[in-house]
């Protein structure tokens, strides 16, 4: 996997009912989304909403663009199932799975885990999808409507809109180091591959600076938009409606006893810890020493 | 180290040629755009090649398909003899030395030393070597005072020309140059017309994708014109930029040299102009016999 390929986070064009919803219920939803995410310790709403987003990747026809940010949760999540185990965020005392030498294996942990990567997976999916699906121009909008700071504003829809060229400029830099005999990959790529595009990115940022204010950027009074977005009542429905459902779910789940975090109804087996330990361990190592190896393998 | 590939085409050929392409076809991963439609190409040890053609007429894709940055998706691509399909673009870059456009894509080191360095190095040439190709560099293209510089302090003409050492310095068989002379003074641009033809006098094949026709007409002993992914024509430069029907259907336009030849002396017989020189000299020969 390239680097310019490992995050897809431009808009990819279509008409799907995810792509016709507003930005404004979009922005909201993904508000709610990463207060409950990390807020509820509840594995099951957790996994549920990375599921929701799943399926609004799947109706928004962005799944396979979506599964090649799966990757990045591949090694983060067995780092944190590696870690978690080996000291757990939990409150002490720990249980006690296994002692391998020096190193002791605590059961607690692998929940908090699963709550940490819970966290992640939704959050990361869901604001994804958002941005695959929306317009950089009607985001922009959509935060100018809600009083958002122009300036702020329009740096934030910069960034989105400059990251498919950085990703771009990435893929042009290591073509260019690979045809000079460079390994295209491991911490020896990094350096030639990077300076050229920081480089390139502080130009970039340079003259775009100087081309904004030389065409009016700063001045006051209301701005306008080449592009315009109405409102329609399916936007409020899903604005309101996915906030009401997002809400609901928190209070419910603060109001019943023992909902909220489910660590103790919820005990997963030493059997069950201690391979998912051991796949983990294997995962993060592998890409750990796979990166080494790259790094120092003779070309 | 030849490799056994999972296809029907040997790994290795015997054969003249720098460049033998057979069919070569390629599309963009997401299969919808098509880049190259089955193009047959042979270029020989020690040629000087232009390409030109429209943005998007597939001039990159052909000659990324030679260092293997790009792999065909069908038809075969056989540079010094080996198919690049079985080679990676770190064995290519031993026999293809490519040029990218803008220089700061590949500058990254902390001096231009370090820079002209790189390539070499990458490569396996031992050290004795590397120095002398450095100073050999450092000569040809006049950057002794700049040699101890950050590339990123030198001025773009001078980062262009470092970019362009830092290939030379590799001594590849074959090098592709896509536009060297875009956004270059004329100074420069003359050491890139004097690289080019000395580098074919000692036998690289130079390949140069370009939209400047007067540096072509000037320097190159062959073109081909792309359109729509594939070469429509394969000729010389004299005859390619007299083909009026060829530039208008191209949408390319020749050296503004020749178009006046055509336009005035030409219609009166004798050959095409492609450079200054040679047009004075033709309007000089005629005004001598205007004279007898």
């Amino acid at each position: 996997m390239s680097i310019q390929t490992a995050m897809p986070t431009s808009m990819i064009p279509g008409n799907s009912v995810i792509h016709r919803i507003h930005p404004v219920p979009k922005i909201l939803w993904i508000v709610i989304y990463v207060i409950l995410a990390f807020t509820t310790q509840n594995i099951f709403i957790l996994y549920g909403m990375a599921l929701f987003a799943v399926a609004m990747a799947l109706l928004g026809g962005v799944f396979r663009p979506l599964l090649k940010a799966a990757y990045l949760i591949v090694p983060v999540g067995s780092s944190l199932i590696a870690l978690q185990v080996l000291g757990p965020a939990a409150d002490k005392p720990w249980t006690v799975l296994a002692e391998v030498g020096f190193v002791t294996l605590y059961g607690d942990g692998f929940y908090y885990a699963l709550v940490l990567l819970g966290r992640i997976v939704s959050s990361m999916l869901l604001s994804l999808v958002m941005v695959m699906t929306t317009h950089p121009s009607d985001l922009f909008l959509a935060f100018s409507k809600l009083k958002v700071p122009y300036t702020f504003n329009f740096m934030l829809a910069m960034t989105l809109q400059l990251i498919p060229v950085f990703q771009r400029e990435v893929g042009l830099v290591l073509s260019a180091q690979k045809s000079r005999g460079m390994k295209g990959s491991g911490f020896a790529a990094v350096l030639p591959s990077f300076v050229p595009v920081f480089v390139g990115a502080i130009e970039r940022v340079q003259q775009l600076s100087v081309s904004l204010e030389s065409r009016g950027f700063g001045s006051s009074g209301d701005k306008t938009s080449y592009r315009q977005v109405a409102v329609r009542i399916q936007d409020w429905v899903y604005g309101i409606g996915g906030a009401t459902v997002m809400i609901g779910l928190m209070v419910y789940s603060i109001m019943q006893p023992g909902l909220w975090n489910l660590s103790d109804m919820i005990s997963f087996s030493p059997r069950t810890v201690l391979i998912s330990f051991g796949v983990s361990v294997t995962i993060f190592g592998s890409v750990i020493l796979g990166a080494t190896f790259l790094s120092f393998r003779k070309s | 180290m030849a490799r056994r590939g999972k296809h029907a085409f040997p790994s290795q050929i015997e054969t003249d040629l720098a460049v033998k392409m057979d069919g070569a076809h390629y599309v963009y991963p997401n299969g919808q755009v098509v880049a190259l439609s089955g193009v047959d190409l042979e270029v020989k040890k020690g040629e000087l090649l232009g390409v030109i053609g429209q943005n998007g007429s597939g001039k990159t894709t052909l000659t990324k398909l030679l260092n293997r940055l790009l792999k065909p998706t069908s038809g075969t691509v056989y540079v010094n003899g080996l198919l690049t399909t079985d080679r990676t673009v770190q064995e290519m870059s031993a026999h293809v030395g490519y040029v990218f456009q803008n220089p700061n894509h590949q500058l990254f080191a902390r001096t231009v030393k370090d820079e002209l360095e790189f390539g070499p190095r990458n490569i396996g040439t031992p050290e004795e070597e590397i120095a002398q190709r450095v100073a050999a560099a450092v000569e040809f293209f006049d950057l002794a005072a700049f040699i101890e510089e950050h590339p990123y302090r030198v001025s773009f003409p001078i980062r262009k020309l470092v970019g362009i050492a830092s290939v030379v310095t590799m001594k590849p068989s074959i090098i592709i140059l896509d536009e060297p002379s875009t956004g270059q003074d004329h100074q420069t641009t003359r050491i890139i017309n004097s690289l080019m033809r000395r580098l074919a006098e000692d036998g690289t094949t130079v390949i140069c994708v370009s939209h400047d026709m007067p540096l072509l007409a000037e320097v190159v002993e062959r073109v081909i014109v792309m359109r729509n992914t594939e070469i429509i024509a394969d000729a010389s430069p004299r005859e390619v930029f007299a083909d009026q029907q060829l530039m208008l259907t191209t949408n390319l336009q020749a050296p503004q040299i020749t178009n006046i030849a055509l336009e005035t002396v030409y219609p009166l017989g004798g050959p095409i102009a492609l450079t200054p020189e040679e047009l004075a000299a033709d309007i000089a020969s005629r005004l001598e016999k205007g004279k007898r």
